[in-house]
């Protein structure tokens, strides 16, 4: 593998424990930095007064995301680009720690290191007003900027942990350390929405990490595994492998956003800093992607039957996730939250292609490396979607059309009409065809004219305040301090303190700032992704070319697998109808819902908030710890009066004994008295001893 | 049948005549009482040894009047026993009216009548004849209520005169009891009464009569209630003299006689039973209840007394493996608790004199300052508690046994609940003793002797545990009666 | 029996007299003349021994019961001596009412139990108008045992205490005597109890006298009074 990797890299190579150290390290440098800005600034409770004399430790401690700061994922993308394939193996860490790269690994960390520098930039734009309130001295500001640029590093610091860890201790520690940092990004703007979308994650991510640890330990307990290809053999051939199987599927199918395990998505994408969602939902929820790729034997052979039983539990699961988050997206009026659902349906899919690993172990090399792609791709996408809600709300000085056609752009491609998502599409239709899935093919078309449905509603939920917004200022007589920002009121609402009168930043709209530029960029990553792919994970392609040359369908796989190798190319002209029928069906059913609901659209999304599941279910728990709390007031009652009893119980005795003691007198008053009766007692039952048996046999 | 040996009665009258020597010239020190008394307990160990091979018997004629003694294991054994707690107390009496300003007169009479009570209690072991009982127990009866009232004081003379009408009341059912008998059959000695009596009618009544008499002597549970105020305020030697020994005396009449006349009355053994089960119940509450540490131990009594009552039941009717252990028990238990009570009275009577208190909260800070007296109070309450290896607990696991191999388990039940009625009163005393945050009260010197005595006391009743296969061996060759 | 035998109407007397002067002891609430009555009630029961033929018994009741004991206790109320004398009325109370029914159950029931161990000794005949004085002198005896067991238990004063224990103790060596003749067990048994009824009397009496003069009480409970 390591020659075949080797060869179409014309790039040096660099040695590989020092590039992974410093992608690892980097991002936790930066966050100890933080972490002693805030200490510094909580030494300081005046800040203004220290600014003339401190100005350089200041300035990193009231603009805390600086150029440094976005430079976290720098090293990992040095690694991804000059690593050498290979392992480090390190005795002293936990329980032996094992890191790896190879082609799976380098192919996630790209775009996870990719998309985390794009949103840390675009953060540096977003971030651009709040960093500007706390240079003024706003001390909130100042504590929530803080807090964002300790936690931002961290979280980045266990994702790209627990891609590269092959060990099980290290894996869980990077998957742990990145869902409970992300915590404090989701409640950065510290509202009622944002606690709530923040409890909702915590609540999930604890049921997940808790699933998660007890199915790791119980798998590494039971083969004594240490790594993560051990645990995979494990389950396989345990006696209660497949329970451990159920509990790492649901545990990191919280992370992945499996129906019935999304609620926390919809409730914390909205809410959270577009930057933090970008990454949420274009990396953070591969991680559970890639916790299942770990753990679960997928395309093993000899696994044991009752794994087919889960395969269709997660085939079915992610088909129905795939339309029911469809649906519920379609009625949600934030554009965000639409995304979140989209990305619940998306996740959905892959969950489905992952199944295939459990159901069809032969086909599982083929599509694991689709899987990936299709992950990558979608990650890429919905981060430049979810970038591009901000970049509606605060427009650059483009044309409409150009704007508009660069929104689209991303938004097409995830519906598989273009570029990443056209040729993932294809790709995916052509691998289930051989595999002999044509159903799943279908129902995944299908789900794609959900996914268009989804990007219809998105685009159109921008759409509307943006245009609004056009519409007021040029409205005569509107104050011109505010015309240039036209997204204000809509960013009001989820953004806790921007002031209309400080603004700083005049460069935010141009295009070369960091938010329309991070934006582009994500964009053109997105789109030609498989291009830069197949050059990255050349060895990745040319491995599945040689697996495919050797399968039993020498014609179909063979074409197939050249195309692979070719860098994952274009679907042919004549596929073009059979691959984009479900893009205007879903045009289609855009405008006619669109049109038919327009009225009762409001009452729609007010029946189907986001979170769907999560307010009944909150609803049930407040009901329950209601009575719970209920039950609890009874027993203290219960237990008072039962305290109560037992003194009352304890003064009766007490009453008694002084009666006992009061008894005594009486007794010794009529003490000639008790001798007659002692005598006349004893004398009657000797009589009546003696003269029946039958009172004492 | 042999004339009576001269050293039976020397050691039946010397008592006597050294107490009416003492009340000519009162003893001031306790070596003169150690010179004088120490030959007679010597005596009765001879007795003892002597009557090893087998019983010894033999009758005495006054005029028309003649008297049946015998002398077997178990009676000189008691008279052992009676000696060295009578030596005990003189003793102690000797020390303790140094230790405390008696009243002289009081003082003097003391010794007459602890001669009086040795006599009667000498009698009472050895009498084989109704007309000697009742003449012993009249003595022992009398001296003790005299004994009782030295002190002078008026509770000690209001419950003195209660004693003493009750017990000469008392006399009297039994005095009644003896002539129907004698109407029925004609003769007063135990032997020829034990040959011809018949369980009839007149027999009954005339035991029940005896029987309520001497439960009222014997302080069993309900006539107990003169016992607890004649404790309180009697001499803390003369307390122990007849805890120990003066009630019992009572019970083995009594237990003699059931034995003889009514060996078979399964109904009215189970009555006395369960007086003596109620006994222990009662006798233990009011010993948790005692305000004073004096009236504490004299309920103790009561409780340990009642004890002795399961004797009855357990040796009426039941197969001859039960009866032994039931007897040994019995006689074991009425060793250790005489021993013990002795030990326990003499103790309280130095924390008392000590402290000057009477109620048990005045025993603050004793742990540290009469800790001999403490521990031998402890030790007497390891025996009344029946923890091993004291007697109380030989004589209760032999009970134990017996109830369950006679399927009588109710006495279980009255033995475990006795023992934790013991424990609750003996550790209400000690917590007292170590309460330290408590004022201390001015504590009273004491001499040296008046601890020891009642620590060897103490320690004897539990090295009678540790060596009971002795004492029973004398019981053994006799058997049950 | 060893008895001669005697007039009825004679036995009939003496057995009246002594319930009469036994109700004087008990129920006179002039201790003085109580005494004197029982004092009298000593004599007369010599002269029931001398009946019986027991002249040793005769002389000895009248020297320890008469003489001595009736005596003491006349000396308790008017002799000389350091403690002050006791008042010679009794006012103390009886016992209280409520328990009286009972009082007077237990006893005749006592009563009863005596009779029916006496008619079980000499037989069905002895229900009959009494023969003989022995019997007679013997449901004398049980009848005075009734009356002192209901003075012991309902009189409070401690002199009146001693006086019904010391007619119930008559009472019972009349039943002794009357069942069991006065053979020399029974000589010895009743002199003993003599004995040990004036050794009885005197500490009682001494006691009593002393507590009086501590206290100033004439009874067990010093609620009682005086």
């Amino acid at each position: 593998m390591t020659e075949l990797s080797l060869a179409p890299f014309p790039l040096l190579r660099l040695p590989l424990a020092p590039l992974l150290f410093a992608a690892l390290l980097w991002p936790l440098l930066l966050g100890l930095r933080a972490a002693l800005g805030a200490t510094i600034s909580l030494g300081q409770p005046r800040p203004h007064l220290s600014r003339p004399l401190n100005q350089p430790l200041s300035q990193s401690l009231h603009q805390p995301l600086d150029w440094l700061w976005i430079s976290a994922p720098w090293p990992a993308l040095a690694l991804v680009v000059l690593g050498p394939d290979g392992s480090l193996w390190l005795e002293a860490w936990l329980l032996g720690g094992c890191w790896e790269l190879d082609d799976q690994r380098r192919l996630l960390l790209a775009f996870s290191a990719l998309l985390w520098g794009l949103a840390g930039w675009y953060a540096r734009g977003y971030f651009a007003a709040e960093q500007a309130q706390a240079a003024a001295g706003d001390p909130d500001s100042r504590a929530r900027l803080l807090r964002f640029a300790l936690f931002w590093p961290l979280a980045l610091c266990g994702n790209l942990l627990l891609l590269v860890a092959e060990d099980i201790a290290s894996f869980y520690l990077g998957f742990a350390l990145m869902t409970f940092s992300a915590y404090p990004l989701v409640i950065h703007n510290g509202t009622r929405e944002a606690r709530t979308g923040g409890l909702a994650y915590l609540v999930m991510a604890v049921l997940g990490e808790g699933m998660i640890l007890a199915g790791l330990l119980w798998g590494a307990g039971t083969g004594s595994a240490l790594t993560l290809s051990e645990l995979r053999a494990t389950l396989a051939t345990a006696d209660m492998g497949l329970w451990m199987g159920l509990l790492l599927w649901l545990g990191f199918g919280v992370k992945a956003g499996v129906i019935g395990l999304h609620l926390w998505l919809p409730l914390a994408h909205p809410v959270a800093p577009t930057p933090a969602s970008a990454v949420l939902s274009g990396v953070m929820i591969k991680a559970g992607l890639v916790g299942w790729l770990s753990t679960l034997p997928l395309g093993m052979a000899g696994i044991d039957d009752a794994f087919q039983g889960l395969g269709r539990a997660m085939l079915t699961a992610g088909l129905i996730g795939a339309f029911a988050a469809a649906l519920l997206g379609a009625a949600q009026r934030h554009p965000k939250a639409v995304l979140a659902y989209s990305s619940v349906s998306q996740m959905g899919m892959i969950a489905a292609l992952v199944a295939l690993g459990l159901l069809q172990p032969d086909s599982w090399p083929a599509l694991s490396v689709l899987v990936l792609f299709f992950a990558a791709h979608h990650g890429l996408s919905k981060g430049a979607l979810f970038l591009g809600v901000g970049i509606s709300e605060q427009p650059p000085r483009l044309p409409a059309w150009l704007l508009w056609t660069l929104l689209i752009l991303p938004a097409l491609s995830l519906a598989g009409a273009l570029g990443s998502g056209l040729i993932a599409k294809w790709s995916t239709k052509k691998a289930l065809e051989a595999a002999g899935e044509e159903t799943l093919a279908v129902w995944l078309s299908l789900a794609a004219v959900g996914t268009t449905l989804l990007m219809a509603r998105t685009l159109w939920r921008q759409w509307r305040p943006w245009r609004e917004t056009i519409e007021t200022n040029q409205r005569p007589g509107h104050s011109l301090s505010t015309s240039h920002r036209p997204s204000q009121t809509l960013r009001a609402s989820h953004s806790p303190s921007p002031n209309p009168s400080s603004n700083p930043d005049q460069n935010d709209q141009h295009l070369l700032a960091p938010m329309p530029l991070a934006w582009l960029l994500g964009i053109v990553a997105a789109l030609s992704l498989p291009f830069w792919a197949g050059w990255l994970a050349g060895g990745l392609t040319a491995e599945l070319a040689d697996q495919l040359a050797d399968g039993i369908d020498g014609e179909l796989e063979g074409a197939f697998s050249r195309q692979l190798a070719g860098g994952l190319a274009s679907p042919p002209l004549s596929a073009l109808p059979a691959l984009l029928w479900p893009l205007g069906l879903g045009l289609l059913f855009s405008i006619v819902l669109g049109w038919s609901l327009r009225r009762v659209a409001t009452r729609l999304s007010h029946w189907l908030p986001a979170g769907d599941l999560w307010w009944p279910l909150a609803f049930c728990g407040r009901w329950l710890w209601c009575l719970a709390r209920g039950l609890l007031q009874g027993l203290v009652i219960l237990q008072a009066a039962w305290i109560a009893w037992w003194v009352a119980r304890e003064r009766d005795g007490l009453t008694g004994l002084e009666m006992l003691t009061r008894a005594e007198g009486w007794l010794r008053r009529q003490l000639a008295l008790l001798l007659l009766a002692v005598a006349l007692g004893l004398a009657v039952v000797l009589l009546l001893n003696a003269k029946s048996t039958l009172l004492w046999p | 049948m042999s004339p009576t040996p001269l050293h039976l009665l020397w050691l039946l009258f010397a008592p006597l005549a050294l107490g009416l020597l003492a009340w000519v010239r009162p003893p001031r020190h306790s070596g003169w009482v150690l010179l004088a008394a120490l030959p007679l307990p010597l005596v009765a160990l001879w007795l003892l040894l002597g009557v090893e091979t087998g019983p010894m018997a033999g009758r005495l004629a006054l005029g028309p009047l003649t008297l049946h003694w015998r002398l077997d294991g178990l009676a000189a054994s008691l008279w052992l026993l009676t000696q060295l707690l009578l030596l005990a107390s003189a003793l102690y009496a000797a020390s303790y009216a140094h230790a405390t300003p008696l009243r002289t007169r009081g003082y003097a009479w003391l010794w007459p009548l602890l001669g009086g009570l040795a006599l009667g209690l000498g009698l009472i072991w050895i009498a084989a004849d109704l007309l000697l009982l009742y003449a012993g127990l009249e003595l022992m009866g009398l001296c003790a209520v005299g004994m009782m009232l030295l002190p002078g004081s008026v509770e000690a003379l209001t419950a003195g005169l209660r004693y003493l009408l009750f017990a000469l009341v008392g006399s009297l059912t039994w005095l009644l009891g003896i002539a129907l008998l004698l109407g029925a059959w004609g003769r007063l000695d135990l032997a020829g009464l034990a040959a011809v009596a018949q369980p009839d009618p007149v027999t009954q009544i005339a035991v029940a009569l005896l029987a309520s008499g001497l439960l009222l002597k014997g302080a069993i549970f309900p006539l107990h209630s003169w016992l607890a105020p004649v404790h309180d305020s009697a001499w803390t030697p003369i307390s122990a003299i007849h805890g120990a020994l003066v009630v019992k005396a009572s019970f083995f009449i009594l237990l003699l006689l059931w034995r003889a006349l009514l060996p078979e009355a399964i109904a009215g053994a189970w009555a006395l039973g369960l007086l003596g089960s109620l006994a222990v119940l009662w006798g233990g509450v009011q010993a948790w209840r005692a305000v004073g540490l004096k009236q504490l131990v004299a309920w103790s009594t009561v409780g340990q007394l009642g004890y002795l009552m399961l004797a009855f039941p357990l040796l009426a009717g039941t197969s001859a493996a039960v009866a032994l252990m039931a007897w040994q028990a019995t006689w074991l238990q009425l060793a250790g608790h005489a021993l013990a009570k002795a030990a326990m009275f003499m103790a309280a009577g130095n924390l008392l004199l000590s402290t000057g208190a009477h109620r048990l909260e005045g025993l603050t800070g004793t742990s540290r300052r009469l800790p001999l007296s403490l521990m031998t109070f402890g030790f007497a309450a390891v025996t009344l508690m029946g923890l091993p290896p004291s007697a109380g607990f030989t004589a209760k696991w032999l009970w134990l046994q017996a109830s369950l191999a006679s399927g009588q388990w109710l006495w279980v039940l009255v033995l475990a609940l006795g023992s934790l009625l013991s424990a609750i009163y003996v550790f209400r005393v000690l917590r007292c003793s170590f309460v330290e945050d408590a004022p201390e009260p001015a504590f009273r010197p004491l001499p040296l002797g008046m601890e020891l005595i009642a620590l060897v006391l103490a320690l004897a009743a539990i090295g009678l545990g540790l060596a009971a296969a002795w004492p029973l061996s004398f019981l053994a060759p006799a058997g049950v009666p | 029996m060893s008895l001669s035998p005697m007039a009825p109407a004679a036995a009939w007397v003496l057995a009246g007299l002594l319930l009469l002067l036994a109700g004087v002891c008990l129920l006179q609430r002039h201790l003085w003349r109580a005494c004197q009555g029982f004092v009298a009630f000593a004599l007369l029961m010599s002269l029931a021994w001398l009946l019986l033929g027991a002249p040793w018994l005769a002389l000895a009741e009248a020297l320890l019961g008469a003489l001595l004991t009736g005596g003491l206790l006349l000396w308790t109320l008017r002799g000389r001596g350091a403690l002050p004398r006791l008042p010679t009325l009794d006012r103390t109370a009886r016992r209280g009412r409520l328990a009286a029914p009972l009082r007077w159950l237990l006893i005749l029931t006592w009563l009863g139990l005596i009779a029916t161990a006496l008619v079980g000794l000499l037989g069905l005949e002895a229900l009959a108008p009494p023969a003989s004085v022995t019997t007679l002198l013997a449901a004398t005896g049980v009848l005075i045992m009734g009356l002192g067991l209901w003075a012991f238990s309902t009189q409070r004063h401690l002199l009146r205490r001693l006086l019904a224990f010391n007619l119930l103790g008559s009472g019972v060596f009349l039943v002794l005597a009357g069942l069991a003749g006065p053979g020399a067990e029974i000589r010895g048994l009743i002199l003993i109890g003599l004995v040990v009824a004036l050794l009885g009397s005197v500490l009682g009496a001494a006691l009593l006298l002393r507590l009086h003069a501590r206290a100033g009480q004439v009874t067990l409970n010093p609620v009682f009074g005086t």
